[in-house]
């Protein structure tokens, strides 16, 4: 087992991670920018190194300071966290070359596994089913012919894209021509890139993912799923597992094709498969995330499988100690992001508690939110036997947050626990107004 | 605002895994592809594995690089090394294949023989040679296997064996299918003299090698996915005109059929043997 790991990352993920790396007796580093120098996983860690500025290009997505530091601190290890660089293959490819392991897939992996073209073309020779659509489609003519064989409607959307920019929705052939010279100019202007390809639109959908955990011998397991379909503009806010919308005999199935996906493309490591479920519960196979993400907390509530542990052991080459059949899926568990609404300084925390509540959070007294990073101050997290008694407990511990000095959203996450579309399960992509 | 000066837990480290990367390769290595996860792995880092890929697999291994990998440090000294095949049965185009496989594998033929020492255990240690007409065996191959196990029931010293073989030597007819006679009855001998023979089968043992020595062995260990078996798969299909069950022939499937001991991965073989040895010589 690696003795010591560099944690490149800040906020309640390099804390639940120096957390998971105490337990297994590996001593931390952590980094950490000017305007992190008074941070909790600063405190936390054994060792600690400023390696730049406040933004985050100088510091946290500083390769080759992170690189430096790892090397300077005689660590073997780094674990990158989510965001920043945990999905980029050119730094896992430094630390290989450094002789530094990096927690998560190969670059080579990673490389495959985010090129949309490649990775739909891998799942295609699985028995997954992925959202019908095309590649880069060179003109408008080709797009008409291909939205025709989708189907109507359809979304074009950006190759280069993302955060939900370069997305058109149509709904008819009449409207393809206007929304393609629209769509291709945004692209160009907003990416450089104008390319554009076309999908099936799916909807009603929710966004159901699946954890997925494989070892370097070749096995993989299925942690159950999430369903995040609480979302604002693609921000999620609200998890839950199991989801309220899959069935006993529909989840059995997705598990075990999901794992034998998982296997043939030959992923090892901690991933998410993302899936948008339709209205007759059709799992369309969207992406792939090759590394952990926020919303692991539930998954480790529901499971009682440490996630974090998990990627540093598959790392280090050791195999699975448990198999599908005996992972325990049985309750509810259900995150609550909470999101900073301005910058501030803490003044008063408090933490509820009690069976089964979990606040992962990087907040302790004085600490002050910047506007360098994301709005995530922590994650409520409750686990109970049904979900009834989840809601309840979410609601009584959410009740108990106290964050002062900084606006949050409590009290919107409050009455969305309470809405009758969240309690009753019935909610998709659309609760938050959004398509 | 100062720190927080938290305790240190005092948690001792998670045993197991590796502690470091694994060797890295240079630009440019030559690398090679699994056949079973699909990868491409540099050679240096499957070197540096004993030839078993990350996912499991098991490569095919030459005899002399098995026995570096296996025996205690210049613990070998080669018994019988000048014996190999002549063309008993003036088969056409045999005398020139064997001597062009010489030259190109730089074995004499499809076994190496010897003593050596395993965990400091001595032993007497045959290896086959896929590399050398697939391990076949023939005159040569039977006389070094039987002239070992008669060396070591003299000496008084067990026997550990690695098989992979596709059977007899055709080109030398019965002489080869004899071989399978007297390997067992030089096996039986040093059985009745209360000695140990421990085989280890690796991917493929089939054929005659099978259907006598390899199989006659007090214990006998498998490598994970080796394929064990008499007659091919096709031909069994052919002849009882049945298909055969998902794993058929493999060291799994042979084991949970009562034919092997245990499946041993490569990587922890020479510990295991050592341990076996010690133990039947009362350590």
């Amino acid at each position: 087992m690696f003795s010591k790991i560099l944690i490149a990352n800040r906020g309640e993920i390099a804390v639940r991670i120096i957390r998971a790396c105490k337990e297994m007796g590996v001593a931390t580093v952590a980094v950490y920018s000017e305007a992190d120098k008074n941070a909790l996983h600063v405190a936390l860690a054994d060792q600690s190194y400023c390696i730049g500025g406040p933004e985050a290009s100088e510091s946290y997505l500083n390769e080759n300071q992170i690189i430096s530091t790892a090397i300077l601190a005689g660590a073997q290890a780094i674990h990158p966290g989510y965001g920043f660089l945990s999905e980029n293959a050119h730094f896992a490819r430094l630390c290989r070359k450094n002789g530094l392991v990096f927690i998560g897939p190969d670059a080579e992996s990673m490389e495959r596994l985010s090129d949309k073209a490649v990775l739909k073309e891998l799942i295609q020779k699985t028995k997954l089913t992925v959202i019908p659509g095309t590649k880069a489609v060179a003109s408008m003519e080709e797009a008409k012919l291909a939205a025709g064989k989708i189907g109507y409607p359809v979304m074009l959307k950006a190759c280069a894209g993302g955060g939900g920019r370069g997305i058109r929705l149509i709904r008819a052939e009449e409207d393809l021509e206007e929304a393609y010279l629209q769509a291709t100019s945004e692209a160009l202007s907003a990416f450089g890139d104008g390319s554009v390809y076309l999908e099936k639109y799916i909807f009603p959908a929710r966004h159901v993912e699946l954890q997925m955990l494989a070892d370097e011998q070749g096995n993989a397991v299925c942690l159950g799923d999430r369903d995040c379909s609480l979302q604002r503009r693609n921000q999620k806010l609200i998890e839950e597992t199991p989801s309220p919308a899959i069935g006993g005999e529909q989840r059995k199935r997705i598990i075990a094709l999901a794992t034998e996906a998982v296997q043939k493309i030959g992923y090892v490591g901690a991933g998410t498969l993302e899936f948008l479920v339709d209205r007759d519960g059709n799992f369309w196979f969207m992406e792939m995330n090759v590394r952990l993400q926020v919303e692991h907390t539930v998954t480790e509530m529901l499971t009682g499988i440490d996630l974090v542990k998990w990627q540093i052991r598959i790392a280090a080459g050791i195999p699975l100690n448990f198999t599908q059949q005996e992972i325990r899926m049985k309750g509810s568990a259900i995150e609550c992001r909470i999101n900073a609404g301005s910058c501030g300084t803490l003044e008063m925390l408090h933490i509820p508690g009690g069976p089964s509540v979990r606040f992962d959070t990087h907040l302790i007294a004085g600490t002050v939110v910047s506007p360098y990073y994301d709005s995530l101050l922590g994650k409520l997290v409750v686990f109970a036997k049904t979900r009834e008694e989840t809601l309840r407990k979410m609601r009584a511990s959410l009740c108990e947050l106290v964050i002062d000095g900084i606006s949050t959203n409590i009290e919107e996450q409050l009455r969305i626990v309470e809405d009758d579309r969240f309690t009753t399960g019935n909610y998709d992509l659309t609760f938050m107004g959004n398509r | 605002m100062a720190l927080i000066n938290f305790l240190k837990p005092k948690n001792q480290l998670e045993e197991g895994g590796r502690s470091a990367a694994l060797v890295q390769r240079d630009e440019g290595e030559p690398e090679k592809k699994c056949p079973n996860c699909h990868k491409d792995i540099p050679l240096s880092r499957l070197w540096a594995n004993r030839l078993v890929c990350p996912c499991g697999y098991h490569f095919r291994m030459k005899a002399r690089q098995r026995m570096k990998m296996l025996v205690d440090k210049d613990s070998f000294q080669e018994l019988f090394a000048g014996m190999k095949a002549g063309n008993p049965l003036n088969f056409p185009g045999y005398r020139d294949k064997a001597e062009n496989i010489r030259a190109a594998s730089g074995e004499e033929e499809a076994v190496i023989c010897g003593t050596a020492e395993i965990g400091r255990q001595s032993c007497c240690l045959f290896i086959m040679e896929p590399y050398f007409m697939m391990g076949s065996m023939g005159s040569a191959v039977g006389e070094k296997i039987t002239s070992l196990f008669e060396y070591a029931q003299k000496q008084r010293l067990p026997v550990v064996g690695f098989t992979v073989s596709g059977g007899a030597r055709m080109q030398e007819g019965l002489l080869s299918l004899m071989q399978m006679a007297k390997t067992s009855a030089a096996v039986k001998r040093h059985s009745d003299a209360g000695l140990l023979y421990l085989a280890v089968l690796t991917d493929p043992t089939t054929g005659g090698v099978t259907a006598s020595f390899a199989m006659e062995a007090d214990i006998i260990l498998a490598e994970p996915g080796a394929t064990v078996g008499f007659a091919g798969t096709r031909v069994i299909e052919q002849t009882t005109k049945k298909s055969l069950p998902k794993g058929f022939q493999k060291s799994e499937f042979v084991l949970e059929h009562g034919f092997v001991d245990a499946i041993v991965s490569r990587l922890n073989q020479r510990k295991m043997l050592a341990e076996i040895l010690k133990m039947h010589n009362g350590g």
